[in-house]
């Protein structure tokens, strides 16, 4: 592992000076230590006749770069050798900054391969290691902010020789393990036995994992939102902390000390320092979840990762993140099924990901690339060289390996370009870097010169196609099904992009809209015949019969058609990344609002069944949930163009999914325990309000509170700024609820599910809560066993405000027949039945000033239908969403044509014609 | 298709057979007139007309039926008389409370059980017997239910009225249900659910080997059979006696296979096995319908209300997929597969009715058309002379949600429409004010 220098045809004509030359010009480095296996070494360089690429200012067709010690001494084309140098005869090559890898973990072993999903389970998988179960964010879960990648490097890892020689002169290395593993280092390639010496910067950021792929622990938290949940705690803490320590610091006399702690000292040098915190970031709404988090952390993000940023650049460009782009282009697996296709947002992925830095380029986004996911280093300038075929400048690109990397990890006062002064790192290439046959000869890192040895020739031949697409083959189920004398195409995945569908967004977005002659249904008064609705701005203007159209309207014929409100699903777990954090008993600290899912094209095909809003919820794991999301389907939307800013609520469960076998064991395991859950968090959560209110009216004097994420949801229920949604089923375990949410002097805002609401309808009214069920599903379990389809009729006759949900990606496409069947089954009108999918469920989560209703005024949510929408015959055709057309039955079927004309194209590129 | 032999292959105590015999019940040996109604019998024309029940069996139809002396006169004027509903393949009897194992009894052990008969573990008190009869489910194909690959058992044709499964049983041996080993695809192993785990070469050797062990089972059976009628002296074998029925086209299998390839698969093997079968699940088989048809192979759907086998399939692929294959000539029944949400039946096929599968293809995909595929439509399916007597009357198109049913015959038996859950209703709507003793 010493790094050579040999004789090569390189090598000078003043050689004989060489010994006496570094005797003379080498001071001691700094830290330097007995080198007893190494030999002295060269200091004083000159390469000449080359032309070099400097990154930070012109090319230099022909000059002369002088290393001298470690540094660059002189660049330029009139500057001669000096004497004594080691003179390098560089015509005809050329002289690049050496290569900065943003992202690594050289020195600290390797990264596990990312589960599928987020492979979360709260205890599957391996059996918990008490030790390293966590049962809440106190417990510091997958933390180790204190250790810093410039500490024990493991000096024996080979992979520093063979990054070297790819050309990479300079690494940012990071630990990897658990969720925020720790301090990223710039570290430099040269004399990786005097680990040390390698050290440019640290710290230079903070790495974030949203996944713990070397699973250092369990349980909490166990789901993508948990670990949003817990990175804003973590950082609240350390904000605390700091204010804790500087009141002491300030004045210590009389005051308590703050406890010291290791997790949150870094966090204070990072707020200090303003060093970014690493946070992984493919898609546009990844993205847009890094900066939401990363504002309540109170730092800066820089995103890594970054394949499908091309559509994200905007997002990037208005927050000023700069972005790591793994070179490891993402591909179609190989060992493929011929018939399963990858899904069109994965093929977009594939076919768009490479675009990606010239996106970023284009909207003036700092970015840099990664070796990430790649096999071999030497596989990064044919990854590179895909980007260049898609669009991005070679400047740019070379930018991206060299200074953009040191800026963004601000160590371009010393790294990153051929400039004098600088870091003498350097890459002698037989030419142009970005040509395919170039070869890099010769490193310099920090002065020192090594020979780079090419790559071994299976990581050669991988050269041209960095996402190893020549492994085609069996990825395209070779023996497969394929008809005789079947030609294959073959892939072509360096091709231009295949041009995208509009696949999303509204069918149109008309200022004026005139609905004719359709009946009515309004939901709020009546059923009216052969009515018009104008709208205009989004809004239900006027509702009347020979309404006139004005000049700019769009004119809608529903003759012969039923108009109702957009339906509204009460209870859904479409759209977000993760629904349970089932971790803990109590899961207040997590919302549902931090993992909207907008990809979802659930909220499509839910648009198809006239549905316009639905409430995402927590699941039913835990006595306390998370909050929940009410959003509108403004399909194509991110996840702030979704949200409809509803008053906040959160998930409560009771009964059987709470009390069920967990490992390890949970408590509770009764429903004496789930009441007693529920009952000691409203006590800790009054402890918090009192202390909260201490400090607002000692005049927020001193050091605020600690702020409790997990208290400030309970606290919000107790002042009514969080409304309890709560699953339940049996008769009895309602009652107590709605005891227990009197003892502490709030509504149960609704029941969910509320199966056996119909044994206790005249408490339940009493207490003013809603109830939101399903129609006709019951048996699946004990307490769903004495479900009755008569249940909302008999609930609403009772004076309960009631609504039915689908808590099922299919049920949500016809609401409107689940809610004739309270028709069937109990005698409701056909109001009443249609307010059970609109307007009740509207009023049940304080949107009915907005929607539910066709009432002037109003958001225009609205759905039309072919055939009686109360009917089975009934069929969603036009669906609007704030007076936009979201849903068109005959326009879907050009989308969808589209889609299919896209996906093949995507498939004959990526996976080759003959799958 | 076959005609099956219409006796049962065990001396199992039918109640229709028992009535025939004279050993009838109370309730078997009633006659009944339906009077006045439009009586849709789905084997011609509607008419306003009577129907006459006699000894379990449909004795006259006609617009000028007489009805017999001492027969119950049942009005029906201003209703609408129907064939009871078949739900073709269910889970009714077998399933009490899903999450409760110790409930089910439809899922054996082991992948070979050719010889288990649903009828044995059918509990005729169950709670959801009453509840799909409440929306008209009259019969059912109660079946068991196994892994992928597997010879699972037989599934047994049931009436949904009796004391004693005895008096529920038409068929206990009715057809034989078999899982057609899957290759996966038909959701792709790039969707949410994807298929089964390992490689597409390992699972490409499973599934050959899955297919190979299917083979040896009916091979074996064959041979069983043909050494039996030898009069070779030989150990009497249930699973082999079983499946020899299979293999000599009594007993119809219902095969199930679900994605497009899978179902290609599932045909081509049971050609290739010269057996009687229907295809169920069948989701992604309108991607082959003409190929179907062409191979008149009937289809009993898995539930219409179902989302798209894939991200990007168009998003009523489920609710159109019945309309195109009726379109292409493919038979198409629908089935719940299910216990507790047996009731819904008539929904699964109204959901396909907008979406392009003509109103009465839907009402004989809830009647007589699985009937027809699995050759039983010489008991049951329509309203016709000589027919076990399965019939509904109701206030409306059975196939919306508003219809009541307001008489339902089962095996010629008058039945109750009460269930648990109008008992729960009436109690708790009749409950008193709240009564609290206040302090």
């Amino acid at each position: 592992m010493i790094p050579r220098l040999r004789p090569t045809q390189l090598l000078p004509r003043a050689a004989l000076t060489v010994a006496l030359a570094v005797a003379t010009l080498a001071p001691p480095s700094l830290n330097a230590q007995p080198r007893p296996t190494r030999p002295e070494d060269v200091r004083l360089f000159a390469i000449t006749d080359a032309r070099i690429v400097t990154v930070s200012g012109m090319v230099i067709e022909n000059g002369t770069v002088v290393v001298d010690d470690g540094v660059i001494r002189a660049v330029g084309a009139g500057v001669e050798p000096p004497a004594g140098a080691w003179v390098i005869d560089g015509s005809g090559k050329t002289v690049y900054p050496g290569l900065f890898d943003a992202l690594t973990t050289l020195g600290h072993g390797s990264e596990p391969a990312a589960r599928g999903g987020f492979g979360f389970g709260g205890g599957g998988g391996n059996p918990p290691d008490p030790s390293s179960h966590s049962w809440g964010p106190e417990d510091r879960p997958g933390t180790s902010t204190w250790l810093t990648a410039a500490d024990d490097i493991e000096a024996d890892d080979d992979r520093f020789e063979s990054w070297r020689n790819a050309g990479f002169t300079t690494v940012v290395s990071t630990r990897h393990e658990g969720l925020v593993p720790g301090q990223a280092a710039v570290l430099n390639l040269g004399s990786f036995n005097r680990p040390r010496e390698m050290v440019v910067a640290t710290p230079v950021a903070m790495r974030v994992n949203l996944q713990d792929r070397s699973r250092t622990f369990t349980g909490y938290p166990g789901s993508p939102m948990g670990v949003f949940a817990y990175l804003k705690q973590l950082y609240y803490d350390a904000k605390h902390y700091d204010d804790a320590w500087a009141a002491y610091e300030a004045d210590p006399r009389g005051k308590r000390r703050p406890e010291w702690d290791m997790a949150l000292e870094p966090v204070r040098l990072q707020f200090d320092e303003g060093w970014p915190a690493l946070f992984p970031a493919t898609s546009r709404s990844d993205v847009g979840r890094a900066i939401e988090t990363t504002r309540e952390m109170g730092v800066q993000p820089v995103v890594y990762g970054a394949h499908g940023t091309y559509a994200a650049a905007d997002l990037l460009e208005d927050a000023g993140i700069s972005a790591l782009v793994d070179l490891d282009w993402p591909a179609p697996p190989t060992d493929g099924d011929p018939d399963a296709l990858p899904s069109l947002d994965q093929l977009r992925l594939f076919d768009r990901a490479p675009t990606t830095p010239a996106a970023l380029a284009e909207a003036g986004v700092p970015f840099a690339f990664y070796t990430g996911g790649l096999d071999q280093p030497s596989q990064a300038l044919a990854a590179v060289r895909r980007a260049v075929a898609q669009g991005l400048s070679e400047d740019d690109a070379v930018r991206a390996l060299t200074l953009s990397p040191a800026e963004i990890f601000g160590v371009a006062d010393r790294l990153g370009s051929v400039e004098e002064g600088k870091i003498a790192n350097l890459v002698v290439a037989s030419g142009s870097l970005l040509d395919e046959d170039a070869r890099i000869e010769t490193v310099f890192v920090d002065g020192e010169m090594f020979e780079a040895e090419a790559a071994d020739a299976e990581a050669d031949s991988e050269d041209g196609d960095a996402g190893g697409d020549e492994d085609a083959g069996p990825r395209r189920g070779r023996g497969a099904r394929g008809g005789p004398g079947a030609r294959d195409a073959g892939p072509d995945p360096a091709a231009p992009p295949v041009p995208m569908s509009a696949n999303k967004g509204p069918y149109r977005d008309d200022p004026v809209t005139l609905i004719q002659g359709g009946t009515v249904l309004t939901a709020s008064h009546g059923t009216m015949e052969n009515t018009d609705i104008l709208v205009r701005d989004g809004k239900i203007a006027e509702i009347g019969t020979g309404l006139e159209a004005p000049g700019n309207a769009t004119v809608v014929d529903a003759t012969g058609k039923f108009v109702t409100p957009g339906i509204i699903d009460a209870h859904s777990h479409m759209a977000a990344l993760s629904i349970n954090e089932g971790t803990v008993n109590i899961s207040s600290m997590v919302t549902i609002e931090d993992v909207i899912r907008p990809e979802d094209i659930g909220m499509y095909r839910a648009l198809a069944g006239g549905v316009t809003t639905i409430n995402i919820l927590h699941g039913s794991a835990n006595p306390v949930g998370g909050g929940n999301a009410v959003i509108k389907l403004r399909w194509g939307a991110d996840a702030a163009g979704l949200r409809i800013g509803a008053h906040k609520g959160i998930k409560f469960a009771l009964g059987e999914n709470t009390k069920r076998d967990r490992n390890p064991d949970r408590y509770p395991a009764t429903r004496m325990g789930v009441q007693d859950v529920i009952r000691q968090g409203f006590m800790d959560a009054r402890d918090y309000m009192e202390e909260w209110e201490a400090y607002e009216a000692g005049g927020r004097q001193g050091v605020a509170p600690r702020r409790d994420l997990k208290l400030e949801a309970l606290m919000e229920i107790l002042n009514g700024e969080r409304w309890v949604h709560s699953h339940s089923y049996r008769a009895d375990e309602i009652l107590q609820l709605l005891r227990l949410a009197e003892e502490f002097g709030f509504r149960v805002r609704t029941l969910q599910h509320v199966l056996e609401g119909y044994k206790v309808a005249d408490e339940i009214a009493a207490h003013g809560a809603g109830a939101s069920t399903f129609s006709d599903w019951w048996a699946y379990k004990v307490e769903a066993y004495d479900a009755i389809p008569h249940n909302a009729a008999l609930m609403t006759e009772r004076g309960v405000l009631v609504s039915i949900n689908s808590d099922s990606g299919e049920e949500v496409r016809h609401l409107n027949q689940e809610a004739a069947k309270a028709m069937k089954w109990g005698g409701l009108d056909e109001e009443q039945a249609l307010r059970l999918v609109t307007l009740n469920s509207a009023i049940q989560f304080g949107i009915d000033d907005r929607t539910g209703s066709i009432d002037e005024g109003k958001d225009a949510d609205l759905a039309i239908w072919e055939g009686h929408p109360l009917s089975m015959f009934g069929k969603a055709v036009q669906t609007y969403v704030d007076g936009k057309l979201y849903f068109d039955i005959d326009m879907d079927r050009e989308r969808q044509a589209a889609v299919e004309a896209e996906k093949d194209a995507l498939v004959a590129k990526h996976l080759g014609d003959n799958r | 298709m076959i005609r099956r032999r219409s006796t049962t292959a065990l001396g199992f105590a039918l109640g229709v057979a028992a009535a025939a015999a004279g050993g009838a019940t109370q309730a078997e040996a009633q006659t009944y007139a339906i009077q006045g109604g439009t009586v849709h019998t789905l084997a011609g024309d509607s008419f306003v007309g009577t129907v006459v029940i006699q000894g379990g069996r449909i004795v006259a139809v006609g617009p000028d039926v007489e009805p017999p002396a001492g027969a119950e006169i049942v009005d029906a004027a201003g209703k609408h008389v129907y064939p009871g509903m078949f739900d073709a393949v269910s889970g009714l009897g077998l399933t009490e409370i899903g999450a409760v194992d110790v409930t089910n009894d439809a899922r054996e052990q082991g992948d070979f059980n050719p010889h288990l008969q649903a009828a044995t573990a059918v509990h005729p008190a169950t709670e959801h017997i009453p509840v799909a009869r409440a929306n008209g489910i009259a019969i059912t194909m109660a079946a068991p239910q196994g892994g992928s690959g597997a010879i699972v058992g037989q599934a047994s044709l049931i009436g949904l009225d009796g004391w004693t499964v005895e008096e529920m049983g038409i068929d206990p041996g009715a057809a034989m249900v078999v899982n057609y080993p899957s290759l996966g695809g038909g959701r792709g192993r790039f969707g949410r659910r994807g298929a089964p785990p390992g490689g597409w070469r390992q699972r490409q050797e499973q599934y050959e080997e899955a297919v190979a062990r299917l083979d040896e089972w009916f091979d074996a059976a064959r041979r069983y059979d043909q050494a039996m009628k030898n009069g070779a002296e030989m150990r009497r074998d249930l699973k082999n006696e079983a499946l020899a029925k299979v293999v000599n086209r009594e007993m119809p299998v219902l095969l199930s296979a679900n994605g497009e390839r899978d179902v290609r698969n599932a045909v081509e093997w049971a050609q290739r096995q010269n057996i009687h079968f229907a295809i169920t699940g069948a989701q992604g088989a309108w991607k082959i319908a003409d190929w179907l048809a062409e191979n008149d192979v009937g289809v009993i759907m898995s539930p219409t209300q179902s989302m798209p086998s894939g991200p990007d399939e168009s998003y009523d692929e489920a609710y159109a997929a019945p309309g195109k294959l009726h379109a292409a000539g493919v038979k198409v029944a629908f089935a719940t597969f299910n216990s507790s949400a047996s009731r819904t039946l008539p929904y699964e096929a109204a959901q396909a009715v907008p979406y392009g599968l003509p109103h009465d293809a839907a009402l004989e995909a809830v009647t007589k058309n699985a009937a027809e595929m699995l050759g039983l439509d010489d008991r049951i399916g329509t309203i016709e002379e000589g027919k076990i007597a399965n019939i509904m009357i109701t206030d409306g198109d059975p196939l919306e949600i508003q219809t009541q049913v307001t008489d339902l015959f089962i095996l010629g038996r008058g039945v109750s429409l009460d269930n648990k859950h109008k008992s729960l209703y009436e109690k708790y709507r009749s409950r008193p004010g709240r009564r609290v003793v206040s302090e």
